[in-house]
């Protein structure tokens, strides 16, 4: 087996102030985007899905192209590719605990504050009085 | 290959893989950056999971034109510093550190537009934690949204403090001339900090502001 | 090292020698503090109810204990002294890639033991050294000092890994691929990944407790919303990588020293060197497992019980190859072999108990009971200290240009195999009889025990004494050592004793793999 392609072969920055310009465009249109779909008010989870969509798109942009990762590839992506998939897995099996627990495990919430019995708590003990 | 330029370090073999190194250990500082928002990142997508329509109301106390306004100047503030190493890079040493001192100038407004922000929120209520005070909104979980939103644009606002004293090291190096075509790698390293800066709130505005 | 310049010299050095030294004189420091402590609590527990001290006393001593022992001691020693010292001489680079930023990493990490001791001078914390909430975030001894310091530290660890890896990245020498890198640089490389990536959510973790404590902001307080157990998640996403971050790197020594000491090449080299990334890729899957009586669903409980188990497999990797390494090889009996061989001893059987931790249904019967602390001390004392104190004994020559005794050092090896054993096996014991770890006092009937475990430990200090006495010894009595005492084919001993101070007398070549030791035996296949 041959040695892993983890060493780049550094290339000299391509484009110019043009490039640059149409980036910033482009930046800003999408934060005109992301705000008017705001406005749209989207159903359920498509509000978010759409925000984090047009955001994603916007971080690639500036990390492709201000950071030069379009040029510099080689460790440096696997670099930030990697930092993103841990913070996708902390993300995702902390995410996975509360959306599969037991709901009166969670903190309460509207959801599960109705199942609470009315008057003081007789379990917990009253919060010191520091706080 | 420049082997001759006295900005190459005594173990490195030439100014390309100095370069190089450079550029990968700054990549590395920044997953580490990436890495320690991904913590409040995380608390925010939990509590935000479990109190998804205290997140909405609380999100709308929040003013979303600030918001864009600070989206705009922080993007136009990666453009003016990715200008500035691209001049650096043609030996345009004046050029650049006009644009790192309009950067530093667009990172003071958008501390201004937070300023009177927080002071908003902190004349309102709008609080973290215990200090909540906002009774039209007294539900479960508002009060942990202004926590997470003055956690998150709070360290938010240390990195953008930190980035102006780099950027204003930078620019006054520029301006000496310090940098040129052959070496500009601590204008390059200074920026890409910068953009990491911009990139963290690409991602803080949608999810603080507009939903 | 040669003695050149004052004390300012080493102060500002950006040599990547010195700064090894520099990181072996404070980690030793530090591992003489946080064993004081130890003893304090091994002290404390001679007898059922009060000894020697107050309760909370006790509490503060083994908060003590674990923060120094594992935020200033295991995690930056092997990295820190070893890897700063060899991993250069391994690849053929005159220095590590940034030296002004591995002599910051020194100075932060003095910077972070000072703040730590200043909350040990106004009282310590008393929450354990894993600060869960909400105990630690309402309880009115310093914390914050301590979590302080620990950010520090934290700080220290990743400007250490970050310069490694860009090191093995850019500054091979010409030849040098990947494919023929010591395992010790594998290791440690795998290492710096884990530093790199945990470690930051550890600092977003301890400044999160240090608002709450001040502040109270409810991140982690379910009156206010907050959920406790995502303190946890936060906490040992990184805590629980860091066990790697502690063996790893031992690991990478204890595959250096058999290979020399049994001059024998690494029977699957791939497989080690690849299995060195497999544990700090999988160790990042295993947190929850910390997790398991904490009110986690059990749903992660299932997903986290399983992916620890793949930890086993990869060590399992390791061992099998180890130990087929040996399988006809020409060993020689000396002091670093025989930590080595404790290593495996201990990390077989510290591993195999963590498997059987890893089970959701036992977890329950032994979660907090001194046989998790037993577990974690195998792997730990028994794994990292011993490869610790392997690398220690396999490089002091090369390091100081000074030989110690071999008959002292075999002594202290049996000192501290016997007290270690000792101390440790009648913990599994009575954590599986129910004692619980982290207190003051005990029943009657688990007193036996106690005691057969505190004279361990104190069995296992005079060995530390043994070898603190023989190895400074050693500096000035000891003899000159040659370039290459043990005839070891590694990479780093082909440079003169003590180093110059660009590592190498012209270019080094590498016409061989490391520790190739075919002509000398001639009949031996390569992997």
């Amino acid at each position: 087996m041959s040695a892993p392609p983890l060493d780049d072969h550094p290339v000299p920055h391509r484009g110019g102030v043009g490039r640059y310009l149409a980036v910033w465009a482009a930046l800003i249109a999408f934060t005109a985007v992301t705000v008017a779909a705001a406005r749209l008010q989207l159903p359920g989870g498509w509000a978010l899905a759409v925000a984090l969509a047009i955001a994603a798109v916007k971080s690639a942009l500036v990390a492709l192209f201000f950071m030069h990762l379009w040029d510099h590839g080689g460790a440096n992506r696997l670099v930030l590719a990697t930092s993103l998939f841990f913070v996708a897995l902390l993300m995702g099996l902390v995410l996975a605990d509360n959306a599969t627990r037991f709901p009166l495990a969670n903190p309460p919430t509207e959801a599960t504050l109705r199942f609470m019995p009315p008057g003081p708590d007789p379990v917990a003990p009253a919060p010191p009085a520091r706080r | 290959m420049s082997t001759s330029s006295e900005h190459v370090a005594h173990h490195f073999p030439d100014l390309e893989t100095q370069a190089h190194a450079a550029r990968l250990g700054m990549w590395l500082f920044l997953a580490t950056e990436i890495l320690l928002f991904a913590g409040l990142f995380t608390a925010y997508a939990l509590y935000r999971m479990l109190f998804p329509s205290a997140f909405a109301g609380a999100s709308g106390l929040i003013d979303t034109r600030m918001g864009a306004l600070n989206t705009v100047v922080l993007i136009t503030s990666s453009l003016t510093v990715a200008l500035a190493y691209h001049f650096s890079r043609q030996g345009r040493g004046r050029a650049a550190a006009a644009l790192l001192l309009a950067t530093i100038a667009l990172a003071g407004v958008f501390l201004v537009v937070k300023y009177v922000e927080y002071a908003h929120h902190i004349g309102a209520g709008h609080l973290p934690g215990r200090y909540y005070r906002y009774p039209a909104l007294d539900v479960p979980g508002a009060a942990m949204f202004f926590t997470l939103y003055f956690l998150m644009t709070g360290l938010h606002g240390i990195h953008v403090v930190a980035g102006m004293g780099v950027l204003a090291w930078l620019a006054a190096g520029a301006w000496r001339g310090s940098y040129g075509g052959e070496y500009s790698t601590p204008l390059e390293l200074g920026g890409m900090y910068w953009h990491l800066v911009d990139l963290v709130w690409i991602f803080l505005f949608p999810l603080l502001y507009l939903i | 090292m040669a003695p050149r310049g004052g004390a300012w010299s080493w102060l500002t050095t950006r040599d990547h020698k010195r700064i090894g030294i520099m990181y072996l004189v404070l980690t030793s420091a530090m591992l003489a503090l946080g064993g004081f402590y130890a003893m304090a609590i091994r002290m404390e527990l001679l007898t059922p109810g009060p000894t020697v001290m107050e309760a909370q006393t006790y509490n503060r001593m083994f908060t003590l204990h674990g923060v120094i022992m594992i935020l200033l001691f295991m995690i930056p020693a092997i990295p820190g002294i070893f890897t700063n010292f060899f991993l250069p001489l391994m690849i053929g680079a005159r220095d590590v890639a940034f030296p002004r930023l591995n002599l910051f990493s020194v100075y932060l990490y003095l910077a972070g033991a000072l703040i730590a001791v200043y909350g040990m001078i106004q009282g310590g914390a008393d929450t354990g050294w894993t600060f869960y909430t909400p105990y630690s975030t309402t309880t009115v001894t310093k914390v914050w000092p301590i979590l302080l310091g620990g950010f520090t530290l934290g700080m220290a660890s990743i400007v250490t890994g970050l310069n490694f890896i860009v090191t093995v990245h850019t500054l091979r020498a010409p030849g040098l691929t990947w494919m023929r890198l010591p395992l010790f640089v594998w290791s440690s490389y795998a290492t710096s990944v884990i530093q790199v990536l945990a470690t930051p959510v550890l600092g977003i973790t301890l400044l999160l407790v240090a608002v709450e404590n001040v502040f109270g902001f409810g991140v982690f307080d379910p009156a206010r919303g907050g959920d406790p157990v995502l303190f946890q998640h936060l906490f040992w996403f990184y805590s629980h990588p860091a066990v790697y971050i502690m063996v790893l790197p031992a690991m990478g020594v204890v595959s250096e020293v058999l290979q020399a000491f049994a001059r024998r090449n690494v029977f699957g080299y791939k497989a080690v060197a690849f299995s060195s990334l497999g544990i700090a890729f999988v160790g990042f899957f295993t947190w929850g497992h910390h997790l398991f009586t904490s009110g986690q669903s059990a749903v992660d409980a299932g997903i986290f019980g399983v992916l620890t188990m793949f930890v086993g497999v990869f060590t399992a990797i390791k061992v099998f190859n180890w130990t087929a390494t040996l399988y006809r090889g020409s060993i020689s009996f000396q002091t670093p072999f025989a930590y080595a061989i404790a290593f495996i001893f201990f990390v077989v059987f510290g591993g195999m108990t963590g498997v059987a931790l890893a089970t959701v249904a036992l977890d329950v019967h032994w979660q907090d009971t001194y046989f998790v602390v037993a577990h974690f001390h195998f792997i730990m004392v028994g794994g990292t200290l011993t490869g610790f104190l392997a690398a220690l004994h396999y490089w002091w020559p090369k390091m100081t240009g000074r030989m110690y005794s071999e008959k002292w050092g075999l002594v202290a090896a049996v000192f501290i195999f016997l007290g270690f054993n000792f101390t440790f096996v009648p913990q599994y014991l009575l954590g599986n009889a129910g004692m619980p770890r982290r207190y003051y006092s005990y029943p009657e009937r688990f007193w036996a025990l106690n005691v057969a475990s505190s004279a361990g430990a104190s069995v296992l200090a005079m060995g530390f004494v043994i070898v603190l006495a023989y190895l400074l010894l050693s500096l000035k009595y000891g003899p000159r050592a040659a370039a290459n005492p043990w005839g070891s084919r590694g990479y780093e001993w082909m440079t003169p004793t003590p180093p110059p101070p660009e590592n190498f007398l012209g270019q080094p070549t590498y016409p061989r793999p490391a520790h190739d030791y075919r002509e000398a035996h001639p009949g031996q296949e390569g992997h």
